[in-house]
């Protein structure tokens, strides 16, 4: 089993938690939604698989490579 | 001495020098999974293409090394690849760190006078520990070595230069990677003016080689290399890749290849990849992709200055060079490090006759105290006069946003030879939001009031608004952009110049 790290492309904060941990996910879901430059920044699944962890709540600030959950698949 | 002593003198003087630093240190290497300069350039070529200049060439410099020096440490020559010609330079990192020093300086400049001279690309394989000591010491040293060629660092791209940065790069290495059009690191290599050690001693204190020159660095914060990879063999697949799409010299056009089947179904998704909300952001180079042929996008520098995506593409069969807006950078709102990404991939897009396509939203540059910090000003109009002296076709299309200078940056008004807009797109001088807050500046306006303003000024946004006056040429489906661009690629080629552009820009420099 392989477990992918999702990063942030951005520094920001998150916005929303579109899923939950446990919940499978297809390429391109849309797993969480992220603020900046007031701008709505989409996270989206890179693989398929099971969300298995969650690293974020709402209003965390996050940094650029910052890892947001990981994918097990 | 008879023919056959003669020649077998000859071969085993080439033997000699073919053998580079000796089977010891070319095993070391391998087990470390890196190929050797030789192995470099067999991957790279066209088998059996291989015409070496400078075998025999040694060190002239101190008499002890003339036994120590096969080929003096840099493997030179010309050869095919995909049946074109290319010259090549490959540092023998074997053969006394493959130094710089009289003899293999000539052999460079040789390559390199050949390959600009006569109009066929010239490649580049980086590994070297920069001059060699202690030839280059004193007076005299220096006088010998150094100076003897006054055009030995302009660049007037008279035919594409690539490089790849394999291992420790000091001095001439990073030079040529720098003056290149298209540079590739491989991971665990250091590019940097002088070595760690060196660098330890001047300053007192230790110094870590990757800071001081890794792949991270140049990726994300000087954006000097294009593109890193994993090994070598990649690197070279790396370069193989940039060369397909570039024509040998400025006097010709860029290679064109048969159009992909499935290419015209890629825009059929564009309407999937863009969101429905304006504050929603994408990653545009799927936008990109579903635009250009199937699987022909090759993107220069994917994690510097990510405000703009830009890289080589083909549209119908033809290369173009894309530079996108990225609203997954910062909105999309230009800022330094994308400025200067726009700038230099401008210039080499211009100088190689290859057409270029701006795809626009953004909601203007980044403003604020670290974007002046780093001469905001003077990188915008870089970019600005880049573009305007810009002579192969240029081509506009507004996505989404296009706000202020940034608009006239991404090639609005007659920035462009053509402008088209989406249906979604929004033009203003700055986002309502804020220009609101400026006209109600002083006033004790109410929310409602204020309300108002913007909502009038959203609706004077439209790509309709700007298609009345003719300040774009058309409106279009977003769907129907493959097609149109096409089109426009055709009615726009430089027919009285046979497709080649003025160059106006050919000596202007490759870092900014």
């Amino acid at each position: 089993m392989a477990t992918t790290e999702v990063t942030s492309e951005v520094i920001g904060s998150v916005w929303k938690v579109e899923m939950s941990e446990g919940d499978s996910v297809a390429e391109g879901d849309l797993i969480m939604i992220l603020e900046s430059m007031k701008m709505e920044i989409p996270v989206e699944a890179p693989v398929a698989g099971t969300l298995a962890e969650i690293k974020v709540k709402p209003e965390d600030s996050v940094e650029e490579d910052q890892v947001l959950c990981l994918i097990e698949s | 001495m008879n023919f056959d002593d003669m020649l077998a003198d000859l071969k085993a003087r080439e033997d000699k020098a073919r053998a580079m630093g000796g089977p010891e240190r070319l095993a070391k290497r391998e087990a470390r999974g890196l190929l050797n300069a030789r192995s470099r350039i067999d991957t790279f070529i066209d088998e059996g293409s291989w015409l070496e200049t400078g075998l025999l060439a040694i060190s002239s410099i101190v008499p002890e090394d003339r036994e120590k020096t096969p080929a003096d440490g840099k493997v030179a020559g010309f050869a095919t690849v995909g049946g074109r010609r290319v010259g090549v330079v490959a540092n023998d990192f074997t053969t006394k760190g493959a130094s710089s020093s009289a003899t293999n300086m000539k052999k460079i400049g040789h390559v390199k006078r050949v390959a600009t001279e006569r109009g066929f690309p010239l490649v580049f394989f980086g590994e070297s520990s920069g001059a060699r000591m202690p030839d280059n010491m004193g007076a005299k040293g220096m006088g010998v070595n150094l100076g003897h060629d006054p055009q030995q660092y302009v660049r007037n791209r008279e035919s594409p230069w690539a490089s790849a940065v394999l291992g420790q790069c000091y001095g001439s290495s990073a030079w040529y990677t720098c003056l290149s059009d298209f540079s590739v690191f491989r991971k665990g290599a250091i590019m940097a003016v002088a070595s760690p050690g060196l660098a330890s001693f001047a300053i007192g204190q230790k110094v870590d080689a990757e800071e001081l020159g890794g792949w991270k660095l140049h990726e994300r914060t000087t954006g000097l290399v294009d593109r890193v990879v994993e090994t070598d063999e990649e690197a070279i697949e790396t370069i193989k890749t940039f060369l397909s799409y570039m024509p040998s010299n400025c006097n010709e056009l860029p290679p064109e290849a048969p159009v992909p089947a499935g290419s015209d179904d890629g825009p059929e998704r564009i309407l999937d990849i863009l969101p429905d909300s304006r504050k929603r952001g994408y990653d545009v180079k799927k936008i990109v992709e579903c635009i250009a042929d199937k699987d022909s996008f090759f993107e220069f520098k994917p994690r510097f200055g990510r405000t703009i995506t830009v890289g080589l593409a083909r549209l119908g069969g033809k290369v173009v060079g894309f530079l996108a807006s990225n609203p997954m950078g910062k909105a999309g709102a230009l800022d330094v490090a994308g400025c200067e990404k726009a700038t230099r991939f401008t210039v080499m897009c211009d100088s190689f006759n290859i057409p270029l396509i701006l795809l626009v939203d953004t909601p203007g540059f980044v403003i604020g105290i670290e974007g002046e910090r780093q001469k905001a000003p003077g990188k915008i109009m870089n970019f600005m006069t880049a573009l305007q002296m810009c002579t192969v076709p240029k081509l506009s299309v507004i996505m989404r946003k296009t706000y202020g200078q940034a608009y006239l940056n991404m090639g609005g008004g007659r920035n462009s030879d053509d402008v088209a807009a989406w249906p979604t797109a929004e033009i203003s001088f700055m986002d309502p939001h804020f220009a609101t807050e400026i006209v109600t500046w002083g006033q004790d306006a109410s929310e409602e009031t204020k309300q108002a303003i913007r909502d009038q000024m959203e609706k004077d946004n439209s790509a309709y608004g700007l298609a009345e006056i003719y300040g774009v040429q058309a409106v279009i489906d977003p769907r129907e952009t493959r097609r149109y661009l096409i089109q426009q690629l055709d009615i726009h080629q430089l027919r009285l110049s046979g497709g080649i552009g003025k160059h106006r820009m050919s000596a202007w420099p490759t870092t900014y």
